[in-house]
């Protein structure tokens, strides 16, 4: 009991470290506090929400948020899509799969920035450079995901699957029928990690983005800091509101989010 | 309903060859147990005559068509796993009528089999729950519904009562025999417990490192076994098998108890006596084998004693309180008739 207490308080202080710089954020954000004043309000004096409304109306925050939305939710809808095909495939017995599988593994080694040229030139011979289908494109599927999809078919009992050849499904069936409906876990991460990777990007949006109308929500920040000066409390403003959506993905898929990035590390 | 045949069915996995060659016809309407113990392939032949394993050879085929390269659901088969294979995420009631609706089969007509199906099984109340909220037993009749709605040519049963409690999988047995009467469709049962292939079957298949030993009726396989192999797989205590010299017609046991035998010729045997054709008596006449309880189990019906014969170690099944206790000395009369005997090199039945 007494040692229990003691996780408790170290993981309460660890978790008040974890937490500290996102209340420091939020109360600049409604105070508009210089952050190097001395010595620093734990609590907020004079809260507002001007910052915010500043943020809505000096620079086209709607269209970036828009952008940022649909390109995410094509992300989300590619991952989905892609990622549980490409899993089950993987749990499927074919010439060569030892070999795809070291193959899709060892592509994980190999930074986003090493592959960012040929990326760009394939996104333009295919005529979808400043497209939403463009932005979203290099993360239609992330092989991190396709392995949490195919530990969780992994984990799915055979017989199912052979009950359901019998019952007369195909493979797309066995999937969508079967598979999916046990796998709510796999797909909250997939959701979950595909929108906040799609929704931070920067440097992809950076390079194949010529117009304004279709730039997202981490190139907007970049331009906001271009325009203003003494900026911090409608900088700190901007940034709450493009965490806040990531935030809220996370929060609400979280129990299942955990499930699924355990799935097979535990037996039973 | 269908008939089936296995022609020179074969399997290997890499270099290693689980089923090596079988041969089997099973008739209509015959309920037909494959049962051996773990690893002797019975799993692997079941699930290559449901399509869900490739034959490395041979033919597979149902009423006179060979579906050996038919996809499982084009087999019109209906299969019953060990775990039972129910889809967690759906109900009682769609996990039955899952594999019609792909069937085209009309909602109505789905809804009155399931119906039916559920009434014959007494699961009606447990219609609308799901396979986590039901006991062991329920989930095996839902499986067993689960088959029996689709109306096939073919049932397998995979192991099904294998993940019961000892209570249930009696009972469960019971129920499928009246099922087996109510629903007369061919059934192929695989099982490695012989008391189940022994109540269950029209005819028993015993396999052995995916060898047929022998095809028979339960009958056939406990009075004649083909094999000392069969012999002892079927039988509870198993069939005592003792090494012997056939002395021109006389068996000659290791303790140097001869016994009178109707074959002539000299050769090392194994001589097979079942626990039960060992009889026990106050005043013994005749062949008798000597010696001394080694354990005694009372069961209430009767009682098991161990022994010694030579170096072997023997069962008998006694009337209960005949034996008391470990160390008594124990005669035991023997009918020279119903000895078996086997060759002691290839373990063929003499």
């Amino acid at each position: 009991m007494r040692k229990l207490w003691w996780r408790h308080a170290a993981l309460i202080v660890i978790s008040i470290i974890m937490l500290a710089p996102f209340y420091w954020l939020l109360k600049t954000a409604i105070t508009s506090e210089n952050i190097y004043e001395y010595p620093p309000h734990l609590l907020p004096v004079r809260p507002q929400l001007f910052n915010f409304v500043d943020v809505w109306y000096l620079i086209p925050f709607p269209r970036y948020l828009f952008n940022s939305i649909v390109v995410s939710l094509i992300a989300v809808a590619g991952n989905l899509v892609l990622n549980a095909m490409a899993g089950f495939a993987l749990t499927l017995p074919f010439v060569g799969r030892r070999s795809v599988i070291v193959l899709l593994l060892s592509c994980t080694l190999i930074p986003f920035q090493a592959t960012i040229i040929p990326a760009y030139l394939i996104t333009a011979h295919l005529g979808l450079l400043d497209s939403y289908l463009g932005l979203a494109l290099p993360l239609l599927s992330t092989i991190v995901c396709i392995f949490i999809f195919k530990a969780s078919f992994d984990a799915v009992p055979r017989s199912l699957i052979d009950a359901a050849r019998i019952d007369g499904l195909g493979e797309m069936r066995i999937l969508l029928r079967v598979m999916l409906p046990l796998s709510t876990p796999a797909i909250a991460t997939n959701i979950v990690l595909s929108f906040i990777w799609s929704w931070n990007n920067f440097l992809w949006p950076l390079i194949i983005t010529r117009s304004q109308d279709m730039q997202t929500l981490p190139l907007g920040l970049a331009r906001f800091l271009s325009y203003m000066e003494d900026t911090t409390g409608a900088l700190y403003a901007f940034v709450v509101m493009v965490l806040a959506p990531g935030l809220l993905v996370f929060l609400m898929a979280q129990s299942a989010f955990m499930r699924g990035l355990t799935t097979g590390a535990t037996k039973g | 309903m269908a008939t089936l045949e296995l022609r020179d069915l074969r399997k290997s996995f890499g270099p290693v060859e689980v089923v090596p060659g079988v041969n089997l016809d099973v008739a209509e309407h015959e309920f037909v147990v494959l049962v051996g113990p773990s690893g002797c392939g019975k799993s692997t032949i079941l699930r290559m005559i449901a399509g869900l394993e490739e034959p490395t050879s041979g033919d597979i085929v149902i009423d006179g068509a060979v579906v050996t390269q038919r996809e499982p659901k084009d087999r019109d088969i209906a299969m019953v796993f060990q775990d039972y294979a129910l889809y967690p995420h759906m109900t009682v009631a769609e996990n039955m009528a899952f594999a019609l609706r792909y069937r085209h089969v009309k909602r109505a007509d789905i809804r009155r089999r399931v119906s039916e199906v559920a009434r014959m099984l007494e699961i009606e109340p447990l219609l609308q729950r799901t396979p986590r909220q039901l006991s062991g037993g329920q989930r095996q009749r839902v499986a067993m519904g689960r088959a029996i709605v689709r109306d096939p040519k073919l049932f397998l049963f995979d192991e099904p009562l294998s993940n019961l409690d000892a209570k249930l999988r009696v009972q469960m047995r019971t129920e499928l025999r009246k099922l087996r009467d109510a629903v007369p469709t061919t059934t192929i049962y695989v099982t490695h417990d012989q008391v189940e292939a022994m109540t269950l079957a029209d005819r028993i298949v015993i396999l052995n490192h995916g060898r047929i030993e022998q095809i028979g009726t339960p009958e056939d396989v406990y009075d004649t076994p083909a094999t000392a192999f069969v012999a002892s797989f079927i039988g509870a205590p198993a069939m005592n098998l003792l090494p012997a010299r056939l002395d021109h017609r006389q068996l000659r046991l290791e303790d140097g108890t001869v016994l009178p035998c109707p074959l002539d010729g000299a050769r090392d045997v194994l001589c097979g006596i079942r626990p039960e054709s060992l009889v026990w008596s106050t005043q013994p006449s005749g062949p008798c084998l000597h010696g001394t309880a080694l354990t005694v189990e009372p069961l209430g019906a009767d009682t098991l004693v161990t022994f010694l014969v030579g170096d072997t170690e023997i069962a008998a099944r006694l009337p209960p309180r005949s034996i008391r206790r470990a160390g008594e000395a124990l005669t035991l009369m023997l009918d020279p008739a119903v000895v078996h005997v086997f060759d002691q090199e290839t373990g063929q039945r003499i």
